[in-house]
């Protein structure tokens, strides 16, 4: 399994070698590692740790502290929403029993087809579309019920049309 | 809108759009940092942002031109100068959405902000979830790059400046700005012991200035208007500029606007924001985002300015208004605030780690009516306790929560007196 | 100096002290976890609080991050302070498991003391308790996440004061986890210091798990056996069995820090196979009877046949005393001085360097402060650990290190290396010191040029040499370059990196003048016919000129702990205690005598008497295996001293005046005393020969594998090295070996197979590590010899 292909390892490895501490790259490469594989696995820290000289502990201190580093397998797309104080009391908890009920799945959960993984995040920066949510990197503000849906539909077919 | 408002960083601001290099230029734009190099010397510069009583957008309101006073401009290089846009505090996300309508205000503002500064390195630092809005500030680094503004002798002076983009990866820590500073590096992002302040050793162990977004737009508009206009832009003798105010929780209209400092929130609330919806009535409010200290319907005159807030009890904060009305729980509405910080700990110092997990249980025990007076004992002691943590996180989720207590003390005790929440199922 | 008040108590401190440090001065104790006297203030665990009452910031503050001003006031008892300290502790004790019965942290834990101090008794929360899956750290240190308080002080331990990489802190808000990224063994040989500075059950020590609670150790202050460096220990042991070694926290001279070779390699005094009883020729018998024979036999042969016909063999490991009595039995007998060690290079340059002026002697305190160290031709990790982690201390506050050697020594912090030839190092020493470098090539001078400026620059310069690696001459360069470099100003100094824990007063006990070429002719002349060696193992270290002449010696008696080789063939055997089992005194490498004290009394563990049962079901007056005695007191008895140590002290004095003071040292509070300077060495004999021609074979020693007490710790078998031998990647292919293929080397007659490796050495160079029991490593480390090394067919 690569964990990167070719031509982006080349490209961090090049980058790499251009900056005076190379350590401070090593959110951009797990970014990386995640946009090809949807995740970062072991190999994918270990990699990491080649790619930029540090012993992969140092990246998994790293890794584990952000939320939106995956350590662990998730579906094609992956619903963060966001239950933060806006949210919260614009019927955010309504959204999730949706989205439960919906994806047949509970939060930190993956649907069995492996298409989406549903997890919390705190605020999105959306306040003002309360509520809302991302799937991968995009944003959906003003849910309701009806607006789920035909995301989840959207964002199915973008898949496998 | 119902008044007439000065319009500086929203000025070029069209719904779902982002302005581009013409749009900005043609408003004005780029004239702050044309004056700068040509006419100005850095010093001056600095004198101009202190002289316009310019406070920091991003949380404290530290008095700007004070903090680039304490910068060492003379040392030799790197010097960095770093964009705040982690912007993860609930109900704040002005920052993005000046991002998103004109990205040349937050380049102008790092352009001059560096030339007075002496630093030769700038980095914008975006939250993971502002993907569109870094790929928009990006593109418009490369068209002030292809006109000159940045890059190697801008504008034909010797003044020289390089911006990057740093994508983070979802911690709402990073925006406190030694944590920012380690995750720059690819270090652990717990805050770091001060002094000593970035200003001294900060990224790299180098010279740092970081500044939040919005601060940095007013920079140029400063340079290019001059101090007085700057001050006069605001409502109160006190104040000054203009500031963004995110909207969000039950009014009609949730959205950000550009209003002077001191716009009294009651303005805020019945106008701009169109009232509390539903025809509700309002019960409080986060004026700040979410680690002011709520304010309830007595302090709906106060203006919107830092000196006012706090005076009145609360914080400007990033002046996100959070808003509830009277069918709201506020132990309920706190209880989510502290699920936030409690998720947010950087697990660092014990107070924030243990504290806000402890205190999150007490308050879910009390919003289900199985909580006892000496909880709500406990909880006060806590206060002044969590206020010792070692950074500003922890200090921040005892805003809500000490003034849950200090002006909604009776609703929670209701709860154990009822054993179940006093208003009903919301 | 600022003064001000704590509780009261007035106190001065220098400027930027803290109000924790100022604390301690005055004798107040503010709680603490996050500080640490090494590793200094964090911040992390706000357990510090203190009420400053009058100052420029008054209110509750941590004390280890407030510096102190002049005219505070401050109070650790004002109830504001005070109950923040109990909320931390409540904070801490809400997740933390309530089972100290089954924690071996249980009786010595900070975490349990505060618990107690902050009067936290009834626990408020409800709910579960947060859990973790624990990590296998690997065969020393056993970790119990769910323990843990995240002080954060294992992992500035591991990573800052120790430069290990491989564990550190994982996850964050309330599940952080400190650990490693997959289970493992802990890499950095001082993973052990993680036992003593996590004060809770989280990182305790894997090797005596649940064998004792803490209070019923026997436990004494007492000097780490395993080098020459000396370090503080408090060894515990139980039911005669030793048990642990944890190092003494207090600063000097090792700052509270061991490494896993002094800490783990205790397992030897425990051993089943350890030889507890006497032999005379081949019968068991009592100690008193072998001391006797010992006597008898030996005076008998010098009487017969001349006191040339004694050979008496000293060692570095046995204490001062007992190679001071083992001289002094020597002159008695009007034979010869024992030799102290086998190795005639080594010996020679720890001669010379014993003799140099004290102030010349770096301590580990002075190679942390150093704001340079040149490392040449030495080996820190394997000879001196905690040099090594010394060293790391110094860069860390700025300094450079250089190392100039053939091999690619491992250190614990970056260093610049200028690979040189062996025989090269003392001419860069002379042309540091000012030579013109004759010899050098100049792709050698231009780099040590430039150190040669650093060198000129710094103010406290530490260089430091091996005595097996630069020998007499090297030594000679070293001194002088250190002496010629000191002024009022300045001070320069020299560290000797020597076999073991008295080879310094073996050095001062030996004449100044090397008697390598004296011990030839003995051994060649066919006169030998008494061998006495005392905690040696010539049979090991010797190359086969020398075991030859032993083996055959009519009487072949040895006193030792470790079951030797030598042990295994001597007609003459008396059970000696262990380091750990005695009171007595080494001599570290910079020339301070300390004492150390007993911990336990030899005797076979119940683990092995009992196999585990405890108590004994069959009763006797003796102490199973108890016939050990320290091998001073054997040596005194021969020589008809009498009362005890202080007895045997008091004729030492006597006898050596420059170990005056020896009497007088106590373990407890860690007394030293200097030995002075003598008479600057006669010049060296015959210069070195020259260099062989054609491949040179060098041997080193490792971490774990050689010095002999950690080489006979079953524990540490994991750390020793392969069975290898380097040479560079071009000479490996000009021998036809690829890395990996088995390869037969040859020198001095000796012969065995070892793996090929390749490594950067300079050409013509193939390196060995030593091993105990290897046929190769009887040759001694730090000379070179012609050797053969060539590819080995067949499985
Ligand atoms: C937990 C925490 C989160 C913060 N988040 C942000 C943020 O998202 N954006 C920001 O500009 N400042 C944030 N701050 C404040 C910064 O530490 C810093 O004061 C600010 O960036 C300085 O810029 P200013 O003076 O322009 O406001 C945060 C502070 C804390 C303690
Ligand atoms: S208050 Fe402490 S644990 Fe919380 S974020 Fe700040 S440093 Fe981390
Ligand atoms: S393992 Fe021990 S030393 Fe490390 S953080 Fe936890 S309690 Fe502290
Ligand atoms: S609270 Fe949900 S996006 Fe801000
Ligand atoms: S000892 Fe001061 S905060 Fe931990």
């Amino acid at each position: 399994m690569d964990v990167l292909d070719e031509k982006t390892l080349s490209e961090l490895a090049a980058r790499v070698r251009a900056y005076p501490y190379p350590r401070e790259m090593v959110v951009d490469v797990l970014r990386a590692i995640q946009e090809r594989r949807g995740w970062v696995s072991d190999e994918g820290v270990e990699l990491a740790a080649q790619l930029l000289r540090i012993s992969p502990l140092e990246v998994e201190e790293v890794a584990t502290f952000y939320d939106k580093i995956y350590r662990r397998p998730v579906g094609r797309k992956v619903i963060h929403l966001c239950d933060s104080v806006c949210c919260f009391s614009r019927g955010g908890e309504d959204i999730l029993k949706h989205l439960e009920k919906r994806l047949q799945i509970t939060l930190g959960q993956t649907t069995p087809d492996g298409m989406f993984t549903l997890l919390p995040t705190c605020c999105l920066g959306a306040c003002g579309q309360a509520p809302a949510m991302s799937v991968n990197l995009r944003l959906y503000g003003h849910l309701t019920p009806e607006a789920v849906d035909r995301i989840l539909e959207e964002e199915r077919r973008e898949v496998s049309p | 809108m119902s008044r007439e408002v000065p319009r500086v960083l929203f000025a070029n601001r069209r719904p779902g759009l982002t302005a581009s290099l013409a749009e900005f230029e043609r408003g004005g734009g780029y004239r702050g940092l044309r004056r700068a190099v040509a006419e100005l010397s850095p010093a001056e510069v600095r004198r101009l942002v202190a002289d316009s009583g310019l406070r920091g957008r991003g949380g404290a309101g530290f008095p700007t031109g004070v903090k680039w006073s304490f910068f060492p401009h003379d040392a030799p290089p790197d010097k960095y100068l770093v964009a705040n846009c982690d912007e993860m505090e609930p109900g704040t996300y002005k920052d993005g959405e000046l991002i998103l309508a004109d990205p040349h205000q937050l380049v102008e503002g790092l352009i001059v902000s560096a030339y007075a500064l002496g630093a030769n390195r700038a980095t914008v630092f975006i939250r993971y979830d502002y993907e569109r809005a870094a790929c928009a500030l990006e593109r418009a680094l490369a068209e002030a790059r292809e006109a000159g503004y940045l890059g190697e002798h801008i504008l034909g002076s010797d003044f020289s400046l390089e911006i990057h983009v740093h994508r983070s990866a979802g911690r709402y820590i990073l925006g406190e700005e030694t944590a920012l500073l380690n995750g720059l590096e690819g270090r652990r992002p717990n805050p770091r012991l001060r002094p000593p302040f970035p200003a001294q050793k900060g990224l790299f162990g180098r010279p740092t200035n970081v500044q939040n977004v919005e601060t940095l737009a007013c920079v140029p508009h400063i340079v290019a208007h001059g101090p007085q206009w700057f001050r006069g832009l605001a409502r109160t003798p006190e104040g000054a500029g203009t500031k963004l105010f995110g909207l969000s929780g039950h009014l009609e209209r949730t959205e950000c606007f550009e209003l002077p400092i001191g716009t009294p929130l009651r303005e805020i609330v019945e106008e701009w924001g169109g009232g509390v919806w539903r025809g509700r009535r309002f019960k409080a409010c986060l004026p700040g985002g979410a680690s002011t200290p709520f304010l309830d319907a007595r302090a709906l005159d106060v203006p919107m300015d830092f000196t006012a807030l706090e005076k009145a009890g609360s914080r400007l904060g990033t002046a996100g208004v959070t808003v509830f009305d009277d069918r709201t729980c506020m132990l309920r509405v706190t209880h989510n605030l502290i699920s936030f910080f409690a998720r947010e700990s950087c697990g660092f110092c014990t107070p924030c780690r243990e504290g806000l997990p402890m205190v999150r249980e007490c308050l879910a025990r009390l919003e289900a009516g199985r909580g006892t007076l000496d909880d709500v004992d406990w909880l006060k002691e806590q206060v002044p306790r969590i206020n010792l943590s070692f950074c500003a996180l922890a200090q921040g989720a005892m805003g809500p929560l000490s003034s849950l207590l200090a002006l909604f003390g009776d609703e929670v005790l209701d709860h154990v007196g009822r054993g179940r929440c006093p208003l009903g199922e919301g | 100096m600022p003064t001000l008040t704590i509780d009261g108590r007035t106190v001065s401190v220098p400027e930027g002290k803290t109000i924790l440090e100022a604390a301690e001065a005055a004798g107040v104790r503010v709680p603490h976890f996050c500080w640490h006297r090494a590793l200094g203030a964090l911040g992390a665990c706000r357990l510090c609080a203190v009420t400053v009452l009058d100052g420029p910031q008054k209110g509750v503050r941590m004390a280890c991050l407030t510096p102190v001003q002049e005219g505070m006031r401050v109070s650790t008892l004002d109830e504001s302070s005070w109950n923040m300290r109990r909320s931390v502790i409540e904070w801490l004790m809400a997740n933390h498991p309530h089972d100290c019965p089954v924690c071996d942290e249980g009786g010595e834990c900070q975490l349990q003391d505060m618990t107690v101090a902050g009067n936290h008794a009834v626990r408020r929360q409800r709910g579960r308790k947060r859990t973790f899956h624990n990590q296998d750290l690997g065969p020393f240190i056993e970790h119990e996440m769910n323990r843990c308080i995240a002080c954060y002080r294992c992992v500035r331990t591991y990573r800052d004061y120790c430069g290990g990489d491989d564990f550190g802190v994982l996850g964050s808000r309330d599940r952080v986890y400190f650990g490693r990224f997959r289970p493992g063994r802990l890499l950095s040989p001082f993973s052990g210091n993680l036992v003593d500075v996590c004060p809770t059950g989280t990182l305790t020590d894997k090797t005596s798990r649940f064998r004792a609670r803490p209070w019923d150790l026997e436990e004494a202050s007492s000097v780490c056996p395993h080098c020459a460096l000396g370090c503080a220990v408090i060894p515990g042991g139980r039911y005669r069995e030793l048990l642990r070694v944890r190092a003494d926290p207090r600063p000097q001279p090792n700052d509270g820090f061991l490494c896993d070779r002094g800490r783990f390699g205790y397992g030897y005094a425990n051993r089943a196979d350890r030889p507890r009883q006497a032999r005379l020729e081949g019968r068991p018998g009592t100690l008193a009877e072998a001391v006797a024979a010992l006597r008898e036999r030996v005076e008998g042969i010098a009487r017969q046949h001349g006191p040339e016909a004694v050979l008496l063999l000293g060692s570095a490991r046995a204490t001062v005393e007992a190679n001071a009595l083992l001289s002094l039995w020597a002159r008695r007998l009007g034979a010869a001085d024992p030799v102290f060690d086998l190795a005639a290079r080594r010996d020679g340059a720890a001669r010379i360097f014993a003799r140099a002026a004290p102030a010349l002697r770096a301590t580990l305190a002075d190679v942390r402060q150093a704001d340079l160290t040149l490392v040449c031709g030495a080996d820190p990790l394997a000879e001196g650990p905690l040099l090594a982690l010394a060293l790391r201390q110094a860069a860390r506050r700025g300094a450079a290190v250089r190392v100039i050697d053939p091999r690619p020594v491992p250190l614990v912090c970056e260093a610049e290396r200028l690979p040189l030839a062996p025989t090269l190092v003392p001419e860069a020493l002379r042309f540091l010191a000012g030579g013109n470098g004759a010899g050098l090539s100049q792709e050698v001078l231009q780099p040590l040029a430039e150190t040669k400026r650093l060198f000129d620059a710094a103010r406290r310069p530490v260089v430091i040499g091996s005595a097996e690696g630069l020998g007499p001459d090297g030594v000679r360069a070293l001194l002088a370059l250190v002496a010629g470099a000191s002024r009022p100003d300045r001070d320069a100094k020299a560290a000797l990196l020597l076999p073991g824990p008295s080879s310094f007063a073996c050095a001062r006990l030996a004449s100044a003048v090397p008697n390598a070429q004296d011990l030839r002719r003995r051994l060649g002349g066919g006169k030998i016919r008494a061998v006495v060696a005392l905690e040696v193992d010539p049979l090991a270290e010797a190359p086969p000129a020398v075991t030859g002449v032993i083996e055959k010696a009519e009487l072949f008696a040895a006193l030792d702990y470790l079951p030797t080789a030598t042990v295994g063939r001597a007609n003459l055997f008396l059970p000696s205690a262990g380091p750990y089992e005695q009171d007595g005194a080494f001599c570290d490498f910079a020339g301070r005598l300390r004492a150390f004290a007993r911990v336990l009394r030899p005797g076979t563990p119940i683990l092995h008497t009992g196999k585990g049962n405890h108590p004994p079901r069959t009763f006797s007056p003796d102490v199973p295996g108890g016939d050990a005695a320290p091998a001073w007191e054997i040596l005194a008895e021969i020589l008809g001293i009498s009362g005890g140590l202080s007895g045997a002290r008091a004729e030492i004095e006597k006898a050596f005046s420059f170990l005056q003071g020896l009497a007088g040292l106590r373990a407890d509070a860690r007394d030293e005393r200097v030995l002075p300077g003598g008479e600057p060495p006669a010049p060296p004999g015959a210069p070195a020969g020259p260099e062989p021609a054609g491949l040179r074979l060098l041997l080193s020693d490792p971490f774990v594998g050689w010095e002999p007490l950690s080489a006979h710790a079953a524990v540490l078998e994991v750390l020793r090295p392969e069975d290898a031998v380097y040479l560079n990647p071009a000479e490996l292919a000009r021998l036809g070996l690829a890395p990996g293929a088995r390869a037969r080397v040859e020198a001095q007659e000796l012969s065995e197979i070892r793996v090929a490796r390749a490594a950067d050495l300079p050409p013509g160079l193939a390196w060995v590590v030593r091993r105990r029991g290897s046929a190769l490593s009887r040759l001694p480390a730090g000379e070179v010899f012609a050797c053969r090394v060539a590819r080995e067919e067949g499985a």
